[in-house]
């Protein structure tokens, strides 16, 4: 039996690269892949990004009296699930939003490139952008780089586009592109995208991994806080597969043997118990029993000890008095002073004082005493009747069976109980309307004699009437169930209630079975309503796109369908896709599937074969044609969205008392919706 | 102690290549004091639909995908094997008599996880 450590994976944190002369002297191109899971960033002359960080901020919280701590950016994050609720990202699904994050972003990127030249990036930046990217998102992308970052020129693409470039794929194609948070579908002809039949599903890998997230938390509780999202990020990315057809490899799952050998035992961190951690019955109460005879010790010690002060105190004033009967009455009133005494009639009122207390000192001693010894004989009691062995099998037998009937007369009130709550929160059942009876009686006004709680058995009303049932002695009712059960596992060879199966593995309390998730979880792909959402998956939407086109089109798409994007990487997305279109083309249609060869960095690689094209200053927007044309305006090519400058002039940056009512309005809006 | 002040140094000095005029413009207050806030993605998209724009044009909000006309099929909540039954009492799909019992003793807030997930637990659905 395999089982399957998480490797949970540390971060490290990014070195700050050299800056050569030569890219500082020639201003290479920056490239930059800004996608919403990874960030790769690189010099165009270079074959590999140098970094690639989680699109990530971490940002300390504040807390009073502290000045509020560096925020942590991507890889620096050493644990990611730490600082889990004080994550921030510049995205809202693939677009940029937030661009107060992505400046701190841009900060980190260019000061682990080692820019340090002052007051400017004086370099060209080819930054990827969503497909069909919001002129307002854009609009603000290129103020902050151009304004803030001085860069001299910026040229935008769309990651998927530049992908299917690299792969020097033909001019006619179907993109499928499946990133963090959306998955795209894009056809391509003639060598250009063609925007109006293409379709964006709102589910990508985020979208798995919390499905799986959520799903192993709620199939084991009790380890809600070990079960993490970058565990579950883990599983999705290592142990995870498509189906090739899902009904089918589901239906497996439901034969136990083909479970047992299929299924992934995951293991949490688990730490053994140094010693057995719970104490049983029997050695709670010798504890008990312990500390009360402790406790009476030091009770007796303490006794004896004040007798023997009293007694001594007695003495003196005993001789004191026997000055005065000798006659020494000088001595005496000596005496007297030092005790502080005014005269003999004080002095023989403390000594009867003195001697009352140490006669009822003695008393308690003797009464301790004796009490002590009940308790001793109180011990013995049971060990005598333990030593009773039964006489012969049959009394034994008897016995064991009356243990049994008990265990299951508790087993029986305690389902008796939770029927009775469950018909409780119906409307309809008689426990209900019993329970209705009982508090419409007690609720009707009769002034007269109103003697209820008098008699100790109106108090079993509210035990009726609790919803819960009156589950008040249910810890007594508990701990004889232990008891019982500990009894029959004993010495009952046949017993195997609840808890008899102790595991023999350590941690294998600890273990994750993951099964079915290992399928059901990539599947919402295909069947994006297992996570409710009505949107139709990439078969259908494939389907539903090709029939926008004319046949012959049709067959020009199918015949270099290109998949990219990191979830598709996933083990039997290929042939799952292969069996959908079989299905949805004609009998005997030939069609071609092909992935990118790298389907994380492939759109960083095509960014870069862009920025080593001579071309690239024909694309490039300047700074001044920002100034110009503004900040949405940029130069198309076949790798990039089209430009259509938005039709009124865009409500600017510096009319925050315009977009706030925007907001206000919005919000509204949200709140009448849900 | 080092690496604190090494922080501390840091916060305060800007890295060299930005314009340290930018800040004020960019990270404008509004009147109220309030830090700016940016639109959501829905704020923009809402924006952008509210311009005149040519019939042509394709937004970020066109290509939404369609949605499914084929049935959603069911699946165990617990289990995720193709379910035939629903609990009328919790909503959640089972497949089999086991499951139902697994099913009748699961405490509420994990029933309200499985619909949650399923995207069931609106009150109107």
């Amino acid at each position: 039996m395999e089982v399957l450590e998480l490797k949970d994976v540390k971060a490290v944190p990014d070195i700050i690269h050299p800056y050569p002369d030569r890219v500082k002297s020639e201003a290479t191109p920056l490239v930059i892949d800004n996608g919403s899971y990874n960030c790769r960033v690189g010099w165009a002359t270079e074959k590999e990004p140098q970094l690639i960080f989680k699109n990530l901020i971490a940002k300390p919280r504040k807390e009073r009296g502290k000045k509020d701590g560096e925020p942590q950016v991507g890889n620096d994050i050493a644990n990611i699930e730490a600082v889990r609720f004080q994550l921030k990202t510049q995205f809202d699904r693939n677009v940029v939003t937030h661009f107060e994050a992505q400046e701190q972003i841009f900060d980190y990127t260019f000061t682990h490139m080692g820019i340090d030249t002052e007051g400017a990036v004086n370099h060209p930046v080819i930054l990827t952008e969503a497909f069909l990217n919001p002129n307002y998102s854009r609009n603000l992308m290129a103020e902050l780089l151009f304004e803030c970052y001085n860069v001299p020129a910026i040229a935008y693409g769309v990651d998927c586009l530049f992908s299917y470039q690299h792969n020097n794929c033909p001019p006619d194609g179907l993109i499928i592109s499946i990133g963090y948070h959306t998955t795209h579908i894009i056809p391509i002809l003639d060598g250009k995208a063609d925007p109006v039949n293409s379709r964006r599903i709102n589910i990508g890998g985020y979208h798995i991994t919390s499905y799986m997230h959520r799903l192993l938390q709620l199939k084991y509780p009790v380890h809600v806080n070990a079960i993490t999202p970058s565990r579950a990020e883990e599983l999705i990315h290592e142990h995870s597969m498509i189906a090739l057809s899902y009904q089918e490899e589901i239906s497996k799952w439901a034969d136990p043997d083909y479970y047992d050998t299929n299924v992934l035992r995951v293991q949490l961190p688990y730490v053994a118990p140094a010693n057995a951690p719970g104490l049983t019955v029997e050695q709670q109460k010798e504890r008990k029993r312990e500390l009360a005879r402790r406790l009476m010790e030091i009770n007796a010690r303490k006794r004896e000890e004040r007798l023997a002060e009293d007694e001594e105190q007695l003495n003196q004033l005993l001789a004191v008095q026997d000055l005065l009967e000798e006659g020494e009455t000088d001595e005496f009133d000596q005496a007297l002073k030092t005790y502080s005494l005014a005269n003999e009639a004080d002095l023989i009122k403390m000594i009867n004082n003195l001697q009352a207390k140490v006669e009822r000192t003695r008393q308690k001693i003797v009464a301790a005493n004796s009490q002590e010894e009940n308790i001793a004989m109180e011990e013995q009691k049971p060990k005598i009747k333990s030593s009773l062995q039964p006489k012969d099998q049959q009394d034994f037998d008897e016995w064991i069976a009356g243990v049994r009937k008990k265990r299951q007369e508790i087993l029986e009130r305690r389902m008796a109980k939770r029927q009775r709550r469950q018909d409780m929160a119906k409307r309809r059942t008689a426990a209900a309307q019993e329970r209705m009876r009982i508090i419409s009686q007690l609720a009707r006004k009769e002034k007269r004699d109103d003697d209820f709680g008098m008699r100790d058995e109106d108090w079993d009303v509210y035990k009726v009437i609790n919803r819960e049932g009156g589950d008040s002695d249910s810890e007594v009712e508990q701990e004889k169930l232990m008891e019982l059960e500990d009894v029959l596992r004993h010495h009952d060879p046949e017993f195997d209630g609840a808890g008899s199966n102790v595991p023999m593995v350590p941690g294998e309390t600890h273990q994750l079975h993951v099964g079915v998730e290992r399928l059901r979880a990539p599947e919402i792909l295909f069947q994006s309503s297992m996570i409710g959402s009505v949107e139709a998956g990439i078969a259908e939407t494939i389907e539903f796109i090709l029939k926008l086109y004319p046949p012959e089109q049709q067959s020009r798409l199918v015949g270099n369908i290109f998949l990219t994007g990191g979830p598709t990487r996933f083990p039997g997305l290929l042939e799952r896709l292969n069996r959908e279109l079989r299905e949805m083309r004609p009998f005997g249609s030939s069609f071609q599937i092909n992935i990118a060869k790298n389907t994380n960095l492939d759109a960083w690689y095509g960014a870069r074969d862009f920025g080593l094209n001579g071309n690239l200053p024909e694309f490039l927007v300047s700074k001044k044609e920002y100034e110009e044309k503004g900040g949405e305006y940029f130069k198309e090519h076949s790798t990039s969205n089209t430009y259509t400058r938005s039709p009124d002039p865009l409500p600017t940056v510096q009319a925050p008392v315009t977009s706030e009512q925007v907001i206000v309005e919005d919000a509204v809006v949200d709140v009448e919706m849900e | 102690m080092v690496n604190e002040e090494v922080v501390e140094f840091n916060k305060k000095s800007q890295p060299v290549y930005k314009n340290p005029i930018f800040q004020q413009k960019f990270r404008s207050t509004s009147a109220t004091g309030k830090k700016r806030t940016w639109r959501s993605l829905k704020q923009m998209l809402a924006q952008e639909r509210t311009l005149p724009w040519p019939a042509e044009v394709v937004h970020y909000s066109s290509i939404n995908a369609p949605p499914s006309f084929r049935p959603a099929k069911k699946y165990s909540d617990i289990s995720g094997l193709p379910a035939r039954y629903t609990d009328p009492q919790t909503k959640l799909y089972y497949a089999t008599a086991e499951e139902f019992a697994t099913v009748r003793s699961l405490p509420m807030d994990i029933t309200a996880g499985y619909l949650a997930l399923r995207g069931a637990s609106s009150i109107v659905g």
